[in-house]
């Protein structure tokens, strides 16, 4: 390793960051040969720091730097390199040895770079790096995530308008990446304060994203072995939690950054205007409103998958204490609030949070019992239907075929379907796994209800 | 709070929220659906906001989970019926299309059970039929189960209400849409006994539409329509017609004759006595069923029963479907022939022959009839122009074919028998097209006492040169002209065609072929004046030239011979050389038909010293001067005034009295032939038309 390291001292930074790509190829790929899991050893982390995100090993060195030129060189040669490399799992472990946070000083000029990686991934649409980046965005703490999405987002919904598109376009591209992109921005996201309320055009192309195939929030879950150890701090396995604080505090944290000289004459309305520079008058209310729609919709699919891996019961995607994080949010919302001044919008948060915690109970997506949430819930104002979640049900007679709060029909497959189309539609999951090049609606399941899906069955002529 | 007032407050606050935020009503429902699965309306609600929406894949998917979850439910009922009654309609709008739509996104085996179950509350019968053909025509399997039942349901209702006439919506149903599903279906296992018992109820019914007339009982009854009645076939299906209790567009049926062929096609392949099912051209049925005739005794009852059926459906092919613009084609005997001098002979000698016999009044053993029956019409040819009828040989093909059929079903005593009980059942005798044939097909054997009776009974369906034709193939020639003259009584003369060539294509065939002696004509003015004038022609012909002299027949071969001059020249030299013999010869018609410059120039000729000096007398006043000397009729100066106006002659015309001087004569005839010479423009055929018009009672009474 030492030597490698002289003779690429002398070279000139440019050409030392290639030589290094490629030892690392050759490295890696001869390894993956003996390996299934390949060690990233310290030299080469090393030998990657030193060269390609120029921190010096030691003080006597002088750090080269390369100008802006060469940089964006090295961007495209990285570019090139990983479309060309065709085995994933030499891109993987050589993606990982570049841009895995070290947590030392070297992860700033990591994440620049990552960021720009992926920003011109981003740009020519180039699936291999977007592929390589969701596994990185599933790997790496959430704080290294939001990071990256937040460069994302600056470089395509805040600093030139209608590039937003570009990004957009990637969902067909890699559902994958995109899937941890919501993630990752409705982490940054989060509403606590006027800076984290999402951009219009990241909110618009977010919702869109979801609306037009709900499946979409699902795709990281439903490719994830269950029994795999998450890292620590990681992000989670779906958007979920991060789409449900979006539609339940929306309307109350739009309503408390809204100016109050322009919330007079417009009492009963919901705020329509963004603080944002961007979408001063662009309605985001419909945005949330078809968001949570779509938010119950794949809780209600998720319901299926959980049967179907015989997990219902067992795995809760929404965990009890973030919900009750959330709720806690809510509940320091509403007091920030003058509450006679949002009374609308407290009743749709409510409605909201009402319906999503019913729903993912249903859906065997939320763990916990209905006197949970009563204490839970209890610092909320009142709310008929938030009354009635937490009340559960009034209990069916006795004779009725339905188990009370299961609804056994919409998400399973009833018996007697015609088997072959929905069977052939699970039989393409494993690939998820082995090579996630999805279409934009076909290698899911389909047996669950979706506005706009057809049935796993076609009708016979 | 009840479990029925939270979900009616679920169910309010979606629809408060549905026109302003339907996402929010959705959310709302699906979280209320979690909370109580079993409550309809929840549900129902949902559906609506997707079917409003025409939103088809979500409608159906809900649609679907609550006929499989609430399949009792009236409202379930409600939106089932709309849909099926969809389905039915041949209804085109948006929303129609959409519940068509809806339909096919739910699983094959929900709309057979939605169907099935719909059928079940149907009360009226042709409804439930219609529901359950839905049913069968989707899945093929469900054939097996309810096909035949539905047919035996079908026919029943037909009895019930007591129906008349084979035409009727429950047979349409069971003939149309019913019976290609069962015996189209390999499933299906089906007895010989039934498939003969369908076989019988498509033919009643798609003979019955063919043969329905506007009247609707009997074609034979109806009122005269023109030439569109004459057509055999029924091509009156171009008319409106109704079914009771179908809507007009289901009334129709396309190429009926086609489908009947199809259902005996797929009938003959199930009992395995028409070997290909693919074959199924008439002449290969008529192959097949001869056949069968060899083993005719050691057949079982049903083939005996069968066998007529499809010979009968072959007669049909004697006459081709003709489009509905076009007229109907009637056979007649070819008398193209009649220019020639030939002719003139072989046509005497026969029919004298034949005259010999009549007189003899032995009429059984009699004339030509016996002959062409013993020759079974072999050597007899029929002459179609190729451009009037493109499909000429696939016509005549068809025509032999139905012959062969024929003679096929009465060569067997059995098959006779089984035929006759068929034809009285489907009450035969009414059918226009069957008469025409058998009528053309006696025709063709030669036997004209027949075929005139049959004519007769035809009436006024038939077209009168028909019977004039074969009055004229009897040696009948006054009753041949007289009808003949009717015929053209009822036409308008047309403009002459410039070029002829259908005439000589007819011609040069009629050289080649031997016993040329019958052809095919389409029933227009066009091509029956020609032969109107033919036959007249051919009547006039034989009495001109006998022994006796016969003026007037003369005169009136000379006029007819300018018809598609200069066919007949050298009939006309004749005539001339006739003529010439007599030394003298009397036509007080002359100067209002001959109007062609070659015979003017003729007989002008025909007076002066070098033409023989021949005494013609061609004015009307001559000749009535000199048979008819009466000094007492008649005024002086009215010269040749009415000569050249049409239509006023009459045998006891006024004329001059003093004339009669030779000089004064020759004057007048100088001076006619000057006039005439300037009329040879006129048209012809309207002049010949005229004469034929105008002279009818002379033209009658110079016949035996």
């Amino acid at each position: 390793m030492s030597d490698i390291r002289h003779s690429l001292l002398r070279r000139d930074a440019l050409s030392a960051a290639k030589e290094v790509l490629y030892h690392l190829d050759i490295y890696f790929s001869s390894q993956l040969q003996n390996t299934a899991v390949p060690v990233v050893d310290k030299g080469t982390i090393e030998l990657v720091e030193e060269f390609i995100f120029h921190v010096p090993k030691d003080r006597n060195v002088q750090p080269k730097r390369m100008n802006s030129l060469q940089e964006l060189q090295l961007l495209e040669i990285m570019c090139s390199y990983f479309q060309e490399q065709s085995k994933d799992a030499v891109r993987q472990i050589i993606f990982s040895a570049l841009f895995s946070p070290q947590g030392n000083k070297a992860d700033d000029n990591r994440m620049a770079m990552l960021g720009k990686l992926v920003s011109m991934a981003v740009a020519v649409c180039r699936v291999p790096i977007l592929e390589c980046a969701a596994s990185w965005l599933q790997r790496s703490h959430a704080i290294y995530c939001v990071r990256l999405a937040k460069v994302l987002v600056d470089d395509y919904c805040s600093l030139v308008p209608g590039s937003v598109q570009t990004l957009q376009q990637i969902f067909s591209a890699s559902p994958r990446f995109c899937c941890q992109f919501i993630t990752a921005v409705t982490a940054l996201y989060d509403l606590s304060s006027e800076d984290l309320i999402p951009p219009f055009d990241l909110l618009e192309m977010v919702v869109t994203w979801i609306f037009d195939d709900p499946r979409l929030t699902l795709i990281t879950f439903l490719n994830t072995p269950i029994s795999a150890n998450l890292p620590l701090g990681c992000l989670d396995l779906t958007p979920l939690l991060g789409l449900v604080r979006w539609c339940v505090k929306s309307p109350l944290a739009y309503k408390r950054n809204i100016k109050p000289s322009l919330s007079n004459g417009h009492m009963g309305k919901l705020p329509r205007e963004m603080p944002d520079s961007e979408g001063g008058d662009r309605d985001s209310k419909p945005l949330y409103s078809k968001l949570h729609l779509s938010v119950l919709q794949v809780l209600m699919m998720l319901q299926a998958h959980l049967t179907e891996k015989n997990l219902f019961g067992r795995l809760g995607l929404l965990l009890f204490e973030n919900v009750a994080q959330l709720v806690e949010e809510l509940a320091r919302l509403v007091s920030e609030l003058n509450p006679l001044n949002a009374t609308k919008e407290t009743e749709l948060s409510l409605d909201r949070l009402a319906q999503a915690l019913q729903v993912a109970m249903a859906a065997g997506a939320l763990l916990c019992a209905r006197e949970d949430l009563r204490s839970l819930c209890s610092r909320l104002p009142h709310n008929n239907l938030l009354q009635l979640v937490m009340s559960g049900p009034v209990q069916q007679p006795p004779h009725s075929p339905y188990q009370p709060g299961f609804y056994p029909h919409i998400h399973t497959p009833p018996l007697g379907y015609p088997p072959r189309p929905a069977s052939a539609a699970h039989s393409t999951l494993p690939t998820h796994t082995a090579h996630p090049a999805h279409n934009t609606h076909s290698p899911h399941p389909t047996q669950t209800f979706l506005p706009g899906m057809n049935f796993p069955y076609r009708p016979i002529r | 709070m009840s479990a029925q007032g939270d979900c009616e407050f679920l169910v309010k606050r979606a629809r408060e929220l549905v026109t302003d935020d339907p996402w929010a009503a959705k959310a709302w429902l699906i979280t209320a659906r979690t909370l109580y699965p079993a409550d309809f309306n929840i549900q129902y609600e949902m559906y609506t906001i997707e079917r409003n929406a025409e939103r088809t894949a979500s409608a159906g998917r809900l649609l679907y989970d609550m006929f499989v979850n609430f399949p009792d439910q009236p409202a379930v009922w409600r939106e089932i019926t709309v849909i099926t009654a969809a389905l039915r309609s041949d209804c085109q709008d948006k929303h129609a299309q959409f519940l068509r739509g809806l339909f096919e996104t739910l699983p094959g085996r929900v709309q057979c059970e939605m169907l099935l179950k719909a059928t079940e509350q149907c009360f009226n019968t042709l409804e439930k039929a219609e529901m359950l053909l839905l049913l069968l025509r989707r899945f093929p399997e469900s054939v097996v189960q309810h096909g035949v039942s539905l047919g035996e349901t079908l026919l029943d209702a037909e009895s019930i209400e007591d129906l008349e006439s084979p035409v009727n919506c429950f047979r349409k149903l069971f003939v149309c849409d019913v019976l290609p599903l069962i015996i189209n279906n390999p499933d299906m296992r089906l007895p010989a006994s039934l498939l003969y018992k369908y076989m019988h109820k498509a033919a009643e019914f798609y003979i019955g539409y063919v043969t329905r007339g506007p009247s609707a009982d009997s074609a034979l009854q109806g009122t005269q329509e023109g030439v569109g009645l004459k057509s055999p076939g029924g091509l009156r299906g171009s008319q409106r017609y109704v079914i009771d209790g179908l809507t007009e567009k289901s009334s129709l049926v396309s190429e009926p004759w086609e489908r009947l062929l199809d259902i005996l096609a797929i009938v003959g392949a199930r009992c395995e006595w028409q070997g290909d099912k693919g074959s199924r051209s008439y002449v290969e049925i008529l192959q097949r069923m001869k056949e069968l005739c060899h083993y005719l005794p050691s057949l079982e009852g049903g083939d005996t029963f069968l066998l007529p059926q499809p010979a009968l459906f072959s007669l049909r092919s004697s006459r081709p479907t003709t489009p509905p613009e076009q007229c109907p084609w009637i056979m007649l005997e070819d008398l193209a022939s009649v220019y020639s001098e030939a002719e003139l002979e072989r046509g005497s000698n026969k029919h004298a022959h034949k005259k010999r016999k009549l007189a003899d009044g032995r009429e059984k053993t009699m004339s030509s009839d016996d002959e062409d029956v013993s020759g079974k019409g072999r050597g007899r040819h029929i002459l179609v122009s190729k451009a009037e009828m493109p499909g000429w040989a696939d016509m005549l093909d068809s025509f032999r074919t139905a012959r062969e059929s024929w003679d096929l079903l009465h060569s067997h005593e059995a098959l006779e028998t089984e035929f006759n009980r068929i034809c009285a059942s489907w009450k035969t005798d009414s059918w226009l097209w069957l008469r025409i044939f058998l009528t053309d097909m006696i025709i063709y054997q030669g036997q004209y006492r027949k075929a005139l009776s049959s004519l007769h009974q035809l009436a006024s369906f038939q077209p009168p040169q028909q019977l004039a034709s074969c009055h004229y193939a009897l040696g009948e020639y006054r009753l041949a002209c007289e009808k003949v003259l009717e015929v053209v009584g009822g036409l308008v003369p047309q403009a002459p065609s410039p070029g002829k060539t259908s005439e000589e294509v007819t011609r040069t065939r009629t050289k080649f072929g031997k016993g040329a002696d019958l052809r095919l004509l389409p029933c227009t003015s066009k091509t029956i004046m020609p032969f109107c004038l033919q036959l007249l022609l051919a009547c006039f012909k034989l009495r001109a030239f006998t022994e006796n002299r016969d003026d007037l027949a003369l005169g009136h071969v000379i006029v007819l011979l300018q018809h598609d001059w200069p066919q007949g020249e050298a009939l006309f030299l004749k005539t001339v050389d006739k003529i010439c013999q007599q030394g003298s010869f009397q036509y007080e018609n002359f100067f209002n038909y001959v109007t062609n410059i070659d015979m003017l120039e003729e007989f002008a000729y025909l007076r002066t010293t070098e033409g023989g000096k021949v005494q013609l007398e061609l004015l009307p006043n001559q000749g009535i001067l000199i048979k008819n000397p009466s000094p007492a009729l008649g005024l002086v100066s009215q010269e040749f005034n009415t000569l050249l106006l049409p239509g006023v002659q009459s045998a006891d015309r006024h004329h001059t009295v003093t004339r009669g001087i030779t000089k004064g004569v020759k004057e007048d005839f100088r001076l006619a032939m000057e006039r005439q010479v300037s009329r040879c423009g006129e048209n012809l055929l309207t002049v010949l038309h005229r004469f034929c018009i105008n002279e009818k009672i002379i033209l009658v009474q110079s016949l035996p």
